[in-house]
């Protein structure tokens, strides 16, 4: 659907990107703040020009399209909301603008207003709104024309934690109840795995991961993926040997791990692998390959980190949950044994 | 409590104190001249200029109608209407011509980056910093039939007789449009440059044209500013005395002349006060529209 380069000058803030996404997806575009997300956005929404490439939408180039011709609409990060209208005003906006009559128009709003849950709240100036409702204005207003796609820029970014969690909710139900292709635009990873059904991860104008929330947190293509989404742990090592679809890497602390590799990676020389924190086991057997000692403990409810450093000076975070049955993390400055399972650690492309 | 509230009383007037100078000030050159001229629209002329102390209501009477000479019965005269109305016109035509030429450009200001806008207030203001009678003089020189345009205009051939443009209705609303396109301008740009531009994209991303986005989002939103400007030019163009006193040629009287004259050579103060009067009812009944109509609406500041 996407194959588009922009540059600002010397700069080139989309570096030939290429994506595809499906029909009625909930795709996300993650990455941190000035990766190009935004502009590749206001391309998809005619607000930029594509300095080469092509943006097409159901096979059609819509590249040379106005923003006004396009079936696109945008959420836009601070809203946008017109405040000299009306809720109502701003909602019918875009159908007025498409010619539609003032009968056909009310019943839509009205089917918006329920849908985004603000009945009754027509006729009320959307200045004097909180931001959580004008933040459903704002989709409804681009929802009410009934867009092809519904572009959404960090949406929820303005909002304070409960509120965004749950309009996380809301917005996953809106996009099954509507069927629209949703595009939505994140610094945040924690949002972009709670509702996607496929993520980009951008750094740099480049795109460089696309997959499911699953296959970037377990499988993330490199070092920028598996440090964004999520704490990991990295540790240095050298491929002893090779098989197949597993590695067994040695360590820089001396111990042999078993790791998941991809295939085209070099098979020889120095890698980094990858573990998730709560993949790690503490054991409390001392004689364990892996050494480490306890420097912090830090407790969160449900789990608890456990911050080591291995005998080579490198840091390891270990996730355990916090159970009823007596067991407690280890004191802080214990030396401990760390196991890491077969499987879950990961060979990474530098 | 109350200790509080006496202190935020205690408070408010010695504020309301320091707003006293201001207030004695215009008490005084402000409030009492008009009260003066107030009651002079209502006294006789004397013969050679200032009132007699006598109520009389003649200035007004002779603003609608003629006092015959000989048995003082009363005819109506449109003289003065129509020098009224025709003041009026090149007022509101004055404000069009301004806001068709100044929105443009203060959209164009406030959609500079931000460093350069101040250099384009500063341009618009220059001619400000030279006298009103010395620029109006100034637009004399260009379109007079000696002038700058008409003598490149013979020179290239494509006239052989010069152009009239001084002392007609067209230099007099050059020179009007000139003097007080800044007005317009300047309150414009302000609203404009407060104006959030992702409405605007906002607006093209619902599908509106650029002329709606124009009618429906940049001029309700930047209403005020438009409202102030045409204001701030209506106002003084339709009480301007110099500039149609000389681009006009003083052939068509405007108020201001009228009102001139009375005070002058006329020797009716009264009948001058009077056309003072009625004048300021005018702007006054503007001013007061205005109000109403930015009270009424949303405000969005």
């Amino acid at each position: 659907m996407l194959n588009v380069k922009k540059e600002f000058g010397h700069f080139q803030a989309v570096d030939h990107v290429t994506l595809n996404i499906e029909p009625n997806e909930f795709f996300t575009l993650l990455g941190p703040s000035g990766c190009g997300k935004t502009t590749l956005l206001r391309m998809m929404a005619g607000f930029e020009t594509p300095t080469s490439g092509e943006i097409l939408l159901d096979k059609r180039s819509i590249a040379g399209l106005l923003p006004n011709e396009r079936p696109i609409n945008t959420v836009f990060q601070n809203y946008a909301l017109f405040p000299h209208m009306t809720v109502a005003e701003n909602i019918g906006f875009g159908l007025k603008m498409l010619g539609r009559s003032r009968a056909e128009i009310a019943p839509i709003v009205e089917e918006m207003l329920r849908l985004v849950r603000l009945e009754g709240a027509g006729d009320r100036p959307v200045t004097k709104l909180s931001g959580g409702q004008q933040q459903r204005v704002a989709l409804a207003r681009a929802l009410a024309p009934r867009p092809k796609v519904l572009l959404l820029d960090e949406p929820l970014s303005a909002l304070d934690l409960k509120l965004r969690q749950s309009m996380q909710i809301e917005l996953k139900r809106l996009q099954a109840e509507t069927g629209i292709t949703f595009v939505f635009v994140t610094h945040d990873q924690e949002e972009a795995l709670t509702m996607s059904d496929r993520i980009a991860v951008m750094s740099k104008g480049r795109v460089l991961q696309v997959g499911s929330a699953r296959d970037i947190y377990e499988h993330p293509a490199d070092r920028f993926v598996a440090g964004f989404i999520g704490e990991t742990n990295f540790l240095e090592g050298a491929i002893v040997e090779a098989k197949g679809k597993v590695a067994r890497v040695r360590l820089k602390s001396g111990a042999d791990v078993a790791a998941a590799m991809a295939e085209g990676l070099p098979t020889t020389g120095d890698v980094t692998i990858v573990v998730r924190p709560e993949h790690l086991q503490i054991a409390a057997d001392k004689d364990a390959a892996l050494c480490a000692t306890v420097e912090t403990v830090v407790y969160f409810g449900t789990d608890s980190h456990v911050h080591l450093r291995l005998a080579d000076g490198s840091p390891v975070i270990v996730r355990q949950q916090n159970r009823r049955d007596g067991t407690r993390p280890p004191d802080v400055g214990a030396e401990v044994g760390l196991s890491i399972p077969d499987g879950v650690a990961q060979v990474l492309k530098d | 409590m109350a200790e509080i509230k006496d202190m935020q009383r205690l408070d408010d007037a010695r504020r309301r104190l320091l707003t006293l100078p201001a207030v004695l000030f215009i008490l005084a050159f402000a409030a009492l001249p008009l009260l003066v001229v107030l009651a002079y629209s209502f006294m006789k002329p004397a013969t050679y200029g200032g009132v007699e102390w006598q109520l009389s209501a003649d200035a007004y009477v002779g603003f609608l109608f003629q006092k015959d000479i000989f048995d003082d019965s009363l005819t109506f005269s449109s003289e003065y209407l129509l020098i009224f109305a025709r003041t009026f016109l090149f007022g509101i035509a004055t404000t069009v011509v301004c806001l068709l030429i100044g929105f443009p450009t203060a959209y164009y200001m406030a959609t500079r980056p931000p460093q350069t806008r101040n250099w384009w207030v500063l341009l618009i203001t220059i001619p400000f910093w030279s006298n009103l009678l010395v620029r109006t003089i100034a637009v004399m020189f260009i379109i007079r039939d000696e002038g700058l345009i008409n003598t490149v205009l013979l020179s290239l051939g494509v006239v052989d007789q010069p152009v009239t443009m001084i002392f007609t209705d067209f230099a007099i609303l050059l020179g009007l449009f000139y003097s007080f396109l800044p007005f317009m301008i300047l309150p414009v740009y302000a609203s404009l440059e407060k104006l959030d531009f992702r409405l605007v994209e906002a607006g093209y991303d619902l599908y509106a044209s650029r002329f709606q986005v124009l009618t429906r989002i940049i001029i309700p939103l930047t209403w005020p500013g438009i409202a102030t400007g045409s204001l701030l030019v209506f106002i003084p163009s339709f009480g301007a005395y110099v500039t149609p006193l000389l681009l006009g040629g003083g052939r068509h009287l405007m108020i201001g002349d009228l009102i001139a004259l009375q005070f002058g050579s006329s020797r009716n103060w009264p009948l001058g006060s009077a056309f003072s009067m009625i004048l300021m009812a005018f702007v006054m009944l503007a001013l007061f529209f205005q109000i109403r109509k930015n009270a009424g609406g949303v405000s969005h500041g």
